[in-house]
């Protein structure tokens, strides 16, 4: 009688339709991590274009004082050993450099790994402050020029959860942050570990959140930013994530003008599903 | 104040290693005078107290844009040339940028050394032929005026 055309009734169909959903909400999910990366792109280019420039530079640099060095060696006379001592010095100097923009790459290259999927269906241990500290990377090219990031990490034991999408979650938040902050600001990354839990709190300086819109703001499909800024998924993604992958919870509190405090609580050990 | 008699260059970017390895090749390469700065004041400050020939400047600064570095240039030593080096991504700022600053020439980073030199080598050419070209124009001026009294007195000497 209440029946209605159209409407699954078999348990069958209704499980091959929440699987069909789950399915779109993680392509969902992967494709706004992509959208968030691919926000970010300009900067990170930035932010490995200057070391790598460096380094073309100084391997020519570098070739040119090791001939000047051969020739000096092969002439033996005392003119071109003077020549030859400068060359080792400024081969010296632009070795240094040349590690250090090595290893400005490689932290960039670092961050970006941690959002390979990996495996998205398998829980690991993970250091989570390891995990902050490089996503944090990924957005130093588009924060470092005008926001200081402080980090205030207490010891928190490894964290079961799915890594990727824990950093995709602090992805958002931290590039959400960024955009709150006009001008020069501040954001602070904090940790700790509450019994059971661990609670991540990134707090902003930015121009916070006005009243009317706090209830619309884990809403898919809301958004105060500007066409192509933002798709405002971001949050409600996150939300799902942390509250109905990992059972921890997402919240916020607010002051226009003041700045926002984003709260990730999750569990240190997720609870074994129950058999049935 | 005058520049080195082979060239002054002034280069800024917040990356230290820029500096380092600019300056690195360019003793190498040539004779010119190099001065780097990390900190985009204290090259506003340089500019207020040393003639240079050309100014490199990245883009993407604290507190201070290449942009308003390179403007702060221009009013204070109109004759330098301004280079912008750029590793953003962001191509129509910096179209923005030539025109807004009058900008000499904009380098892509990363950056082709042999033509980073040719830019530079022609930038301090330019820069010494606009300030010779000022000085003579001056040179006319005062030729000029003085050939201008000369007439005065003689007309009041047989008038």
């Amino acid at each position: 009688m209440n029946q209605q055309p159209d409407m699954p009734v078999n348990s069958g169909e209704r499980a091959a339709l929440r699987a069909q959903v789950d399915s779109l909400t993680a392509q969902l999910t992967e494709e706004h991590k992509m959208a968030s990366i691919g926000r970010l792109l300009a900067s990170i280019v930035h932010e490995i274009n200057s070391p790598i420039g460096s380094i073309l530079s100084n391997n020519q640099v570098i070739i040119r004082s090791l001939e000047v060095i051969q020739q000096a060696v092969v002439s033996g006379e005392h003119a071109g050993l003077e020549k030859a001592r400068r060359a080792v010095e400024t081969c010296l100097s632009l070795a240094g450099v040349d590690k250090i923009a090595c290893e400005r790459i490689s932290e960039v290259v670092r961050g970006l790994k941690t959002f390979a999927r990996v495996d998205s269906s398998e829980l690991r241990k993970v250091n989570v402050n390891e995990q902050l500290q490089n996503t944090l990377k990924l957005t130093h090219g588009e924060f470092h020029r005008r926001i200081v990031v402080e980090t205030d990490f207490g010891e928190l034991p490894p964290v079961e959860c799915h890594q990727h999408l824990l950093n995709q979650v602090f992805l958002n938040i931290l590039v959400n942050a960024g955009q709150a902050i006009e001008g020069e600001g501040t954001i602070t990354v904090r940790t700790r570990r509450e019994n059971g839990w661990a609670h991540i709190s990134i707090s902003d300086t930015g121009h916070g959140i006005k009243p009317e819109d706090r209830p619309k703001i884990f809403a898919g499909g809301f958004t105060t930013k500007a066409v192509g800024v933002g798709t405002g998924l971001g949050l409600s993604i996150s939300k799902k994530i942390i509250e109905e992958t990992h059972g921890g919870s997402l919240d916020f509190d607010s002051e226009p003008g003041v700045g926002t405090t984003f709260h990730v609580r999750i569990p240190l050990e997720q609870r074994k599903p129950a058999a049935g | 104040m005058g520049t080195n008699k082979n060239g002054t260059v002034l280069i800024v970017d917040d990356e230290e290693m820029v500096i380092t390895s600019v300056r690195a090749y360019l003793q190498l390469e040539t004779d010119y005078e190099v001065h780097g700065f990390t900190a985009p004041e204290e090259a506003v400050k340089h500019l207020e107290n040393h003639l240079i020939d050309i100014a490199v400047s990245d883009y993407l600064m604290p507190r201070m844009s290449g942009i308003q570095l390179l403007t702060r240039a221009r009013q204070l030593q109109p004759e330098a040339s301004r280079v912008l080096l750029t590793g953003h991504a962001d191509k129509q700022s910096a179209i923005q940028a030539i025109n807004e600053v009058g900008l000499y020439q904009y380098i892509e980073k990363p950056w082709e050394n042999a033509q980073l030199l040719l830019i530079i080598q022609h930038g301090i050419e330019r820069a010494r032929l606009l300030r010779e070209l000022r000085e003579k124009v001056a040179e006319l001026d005062t030729a000029h005026s003085s050939l201008k009294n000369v007439q005065k007195r003689l007309l009041q000497a047989f008038l």
